[in-house]
């Protein structure tokens, strides 16, 4: 067992890697009457094309298949896996991004019988052609819930723009076509290839004895029996360094138009200390550049240009990044002639001072330090830093050693020559 | 949990010393009755205040002061609880334990920024800016526009328009369009000096600080004047008397999921002492995702990705919610009712009414593991019981019996079915 101090924190964390290749972390808050408890996949929707374990070819599944098989977890032949969490007073969920599905619950009681449910329920797969069919009308309902979101269609159509081959341009949980093709043996088939132990991450945080906790999962990953550890072989299309499509528009019952402007990272290919250095000095240029305290901010909000809705965001895995900075606008042709203003000057005449480095590091060191609070936020975000070897608990020495040179970099490879994408929502009413 | 200190007769100091954040943070909260023209204007003054300052006149200026105190977060915004309008001022930032060389106490410049925006605001000749008042009357304006956008949203407001025109339940709390645009930058400094001066004021202070020094110059920081403040006697806003007939309303937008929503009626409101029987047999009914409402109209019947229940206690209302295929209207409805009139024949297992308990436990106790949901959760109980715990409310959930959900279940009366689905469906009628 590791046990790694953070000292300015104040926080301990345990951590222990089993010999199925698990790897499980437990962070103990004190004064929590809460333990939040997550069981992550290295698995998402962009892992479309892979070969099976077992086998050696690669295969490509129906859209849609890793949030299908998310939904499919839950049920078993005996019932739904939420009545016994119910039961144990524990609320319990789960959710599919792009790189991962995460399984989760949160209870301040029986956190052992909670937790033995979790470990079963997700390496116990059940899957039959008959509850694969009923699922069906219920996802079909999800994706039309999202099909009439406006900010949702904005963002997967501004991401869609962007990327020409790489599955991140496709939609998490698929379309309702898509999802007409899967079957049980489809689900096995991920199932097998991306849920052995040594493909996952188990954290624990909150109301916890991290011994205790270490000693358990232990015991029980001893008692069932895993076929040994494999690497996983993914394979991903090449993606150019351009925007496959520069401009598209969208006719929805909005009240007011939407503008987004998506731009492409590249040189994606990075991992470890790189990778979270890369993703704060992206974070820290987006917040100089369009952050409450910016020029941009004021201007544009003074002239009527963005509302409430504004907002911008930077996102890097490995193979893909970009950045999305969009708001409601009743002056969409301004708003992205102002931002695209900003973005060039940063480009040609690049004037990011110390002082707005300072301060805006400040700002970062002082909203990590808050999201500590959130024992969500600490097992969410581990996680997702854990399946890239980044660390949470570099967070603020990274940040605390960033230079405006790599501010520089990381914008130089966020915002070049044909990079970037415009996607619009008007209201039906303006439709030609 | 907190500790009360009367500063003065209607303004209350609250303050809770905990080292379980990493955070201090504080809360004040100005009480007054629910009108449209106080919804609106208080709203507008909420982002004028948040906007600048006497101290730091700009937008930019004040947003500046907030990121060297470590990304201070500081904004004021309004809600409504029965015929109650709440404007609430949140601050927080890190404890400075947390931070390395720290060149200034950040909690304690925090709380002169907040005390400073509100007592010394960004006035011009006496009173506030024009270009920010309209700037922010425009804002507000686009926000209670945006409701349109979300579709799941939207449709429950429509439905609460149908049942309580211009009542507290369908009043947005920030306003209406026609309140708004009244607003001139006099009238609004105007409700800025009497929610000063008139209001019931509730401050509150939370984290790893020293609550009896902070106590001991409260009346120092916070100077409201000594007038004299009358509370709002808290009623839910309950219908009672003669059973209205129930409305069926179908509506139509460009849209492709339905909506189907349907709303209920109870005498049974916050302050009524079968409070925590509704609450256990909204749970039951659709609360969770072991709810026959998840159970019946998701999982065995496939017809919906949601389907759930609230219960609205200050407005003696429960909702359903569902988003359907608009063409499976009849079904669903016919499959709710059913849940419904499952409870009333007393069709409640011992399993349901544990599995209940034990989720509304579980999150009454999560609750307090943020220090937001700690403020915002006494606040609104400490108007049933001062003393109040999250074990006293368990204890009331867990004396409700079968009888008691199913007797609730009675009480439950039906005013509206209503369904907003897309024009595609109407084409083909």
């Amino acid at each position: 067992m590791n046990k790694i101090h953070f000292d300015q924190l104040q926080e301990t964390l345990y951590h222990k890697k089993l010999d199925n290749g698990l790897n499980v972390y437990v962070l103990p808050k004190k004064g929590f009457s809460k333990t939040y408890v997550t069981f992550t996949t290295k698995y998402g929707s962009v892992d479309r094309t892979f070969i099976p374990r077992g086998g050696n070819e690669l295969v490509t599944v129906p859209d849609g298949i890793a949030h299908f098989l998310e939904h499919k977890m839950f049920e078993k032949e005996d019932g739904d896996v939420f009545q016994q969490f119910s039961e144990n007073a524990a609320a319990a969920n789960a959710f599919t991004s792009f790189t991962r599905t995460s399984y989760l619950f949160s209870s301040t009681s029986e956190l052992y019988e909670n937790t033995k449910t979790l470990l079963d329920f997700v390496q116990q797969p059940y899957f039959t052609e008959k509850t694969v069919e009923k699922e069906k009308g219920i996802i079909a309902q999800e994706i039309t819930m999202y099909d009439d979101q406006a900010d949702w269609r904005q963002y997967f159509g501004t991401i869609e723009n962007l990327f020409e081959n790489h599955p991140v341009r496709i939609d998490i949980a698929g379309t309702v076509e898509t999802i007409q093709d899967i079957t049980a043996e489809h689900l096995y088939e991920c199932y097998e290839t991306f849920y052995h132990p040594s493909n996952m991450v188990f954290f624990a945080v909150g109301n916890v004895d991290p011994e205790e906790m270490l000693r358990f999962v232990e015991q029980d990953q001893q008692e069932k029996t895993f076929e040994a550890p494999e690497p996983v072989v993914r394979n991903f299309p090449d993606e150019p360094d351009y925007a496959a499509k520069k401009r598209d528009e969208l006719y929805m019952d909005v009240s007011k138009p939407k503008l987004m402007v998506g731009t492409k990272c590249r040189n994606t290919d990075m991992s470890g200390k790189e990778m979270l250095s890369r993703e704060l000095a992206s974070d820290v240029t987006l917040d100089i550049l369009f952050g409450r305290s910016s020029e941009f901010f004021t201007q544009a909000y003074n002239d009527g240009l963005i509302d409430e809705s504004f907002s911008y965001e930077f996102n890097l895995e490995n193979g893909f990044g970009f950045a999305a900075i969009g708001s409601d606008t009743e002056k969409p042709e301004e708003l992205e002639k102002l931002i695209k203003s900003v973005l060039d000057n940063a480009k040609n005449n690049w004037s990011i001072s110390d002082d707005q480095l300072e301060r805006i590091r400040k700002k970062r060191i002082g909203l990590f330090m808050r999201a500590l609070n959130s024992p969500e936020y600490i097992a969410n975000q581990f996680t997702h830093y854990n399946f890239n070897d980044m660390n949470l608990f570099d967070v603020v020495p990274v940040l605390e050693g960033l230079t405006t040179d790599q501010l520089k970099a990381a914008f130089d490879d966020l915002y070049y020559e044909d990079g970037q994408t415009i996607m619009t929502i008007y209201p039906s009413e303006q439709a030609k | 949990m907190f500790l009360k200190t009367e500063l003065q007769s209607g303004v209350n100091l609250y303050t809770r010393q905990t080292a379980q954040f990493k955070t201090v943070s504080v809360a004040i909260k100005f009480t007054a009755p629910l009108t449209e023209e106080n919804a609106a204007s208080r709203t507008v003054l909420a982002n004028v205040l948040e906007d600048s300052s006497a101290q730091y006149p700009t937008r930019t200026k004040l947003r500046q002061a907030l990121e060297e105190l470590y990304g201070a977060v500081y904004y004021a915004d309004t809600g409504k609880r029965g015929n109650e309008h709440i404007f609430t001022i949140y601050a927080e930032s890190v404890n400075e334990e947390y931070l390395r060389n720290p060149e200034v106490p950040v909690f304690e410049q925090l709380l002169a920024l907040v005390t400073e925006s509100l007592f010394k605001p960004n006035l011009t000749d006496g009173v506030f800016d024009e270009a920010i008042v309209e700037r922010e009357k425009q804002t507000v304006i686009d926000r209670i526009g945006s409701v349109y956008n979300d579709k799941t949203r939207f449709a429950n407001k429509r439905m609460l328009e149908l049942i309580r025109s211009g009542q507290p339940a369908s009043q947005s709390a920030s306003g209406t369009e026609k309140a708004l645009s009244a607003i001139t930058k006099e009238s609004l400094k105007a409700t800025y000096d009497q929610m000063l001066s008139e209001d019931t004021i509730d401050i509150y202070i939370l984290g790893d600080v020293d609550t009896d020094q902070l106590t001991n110059r409260a009346e120092t920081l916070f100077p409201f004047t000594k007038e004299i403040r009358n509370s709002i006697p808290v009623t839910a806003t309950t219908t009672s008397g003669k059973a209205p007939t129930a409305k069926h309303i179908r509506e139509r937008q460009d849209m492709k999921q339905g909506k189907l929503n349907m709303a209920f009626s109870t005498p049974v409101g916050f302050n009524h002492p079968d409070y925590p029987k509704m609450q256990m047999m909204n749970g039951v009914l659709g609360g969770f995702a072991h709810s026959k409402l998840f159970i019946n109209v998701r999982e065995k019947e496939s017809l919906a990705y949601y389907c759930s229940s609230s219960y609205a206690s200050h407005y003696g209302l429960l909702y359903i919610m569902s988003g359907i295929d608009a063409e499976q209207e009849e079904k669903t409805a016919a499959l709710i009712n059913q849940q419904i009139e499952a409870l009333r024949n007393g069709d409640i297992s011992d399993l349901e009414i544990r599995q209940t308990l034990a989720l509304l436990s579980n999150s009454i106790r999560s609750s307090f593991d943020s220090a937001k949901g700690q403020i915002e959760i006494y606040d609104q109980y400490k108007l049933l019981d001062e003393n109040f715990s999250a074990d006293k409310l368990i204890r009331n959930w867990e004396r409700v019996t079968k009888e008691d959900i199913q007797e609730m279940a009675t009480l439950l009366t039906k005013e509206i079915t209503y369904l907003l689905s897309g024009r595609e469906a109407m084409d083909h009628e």
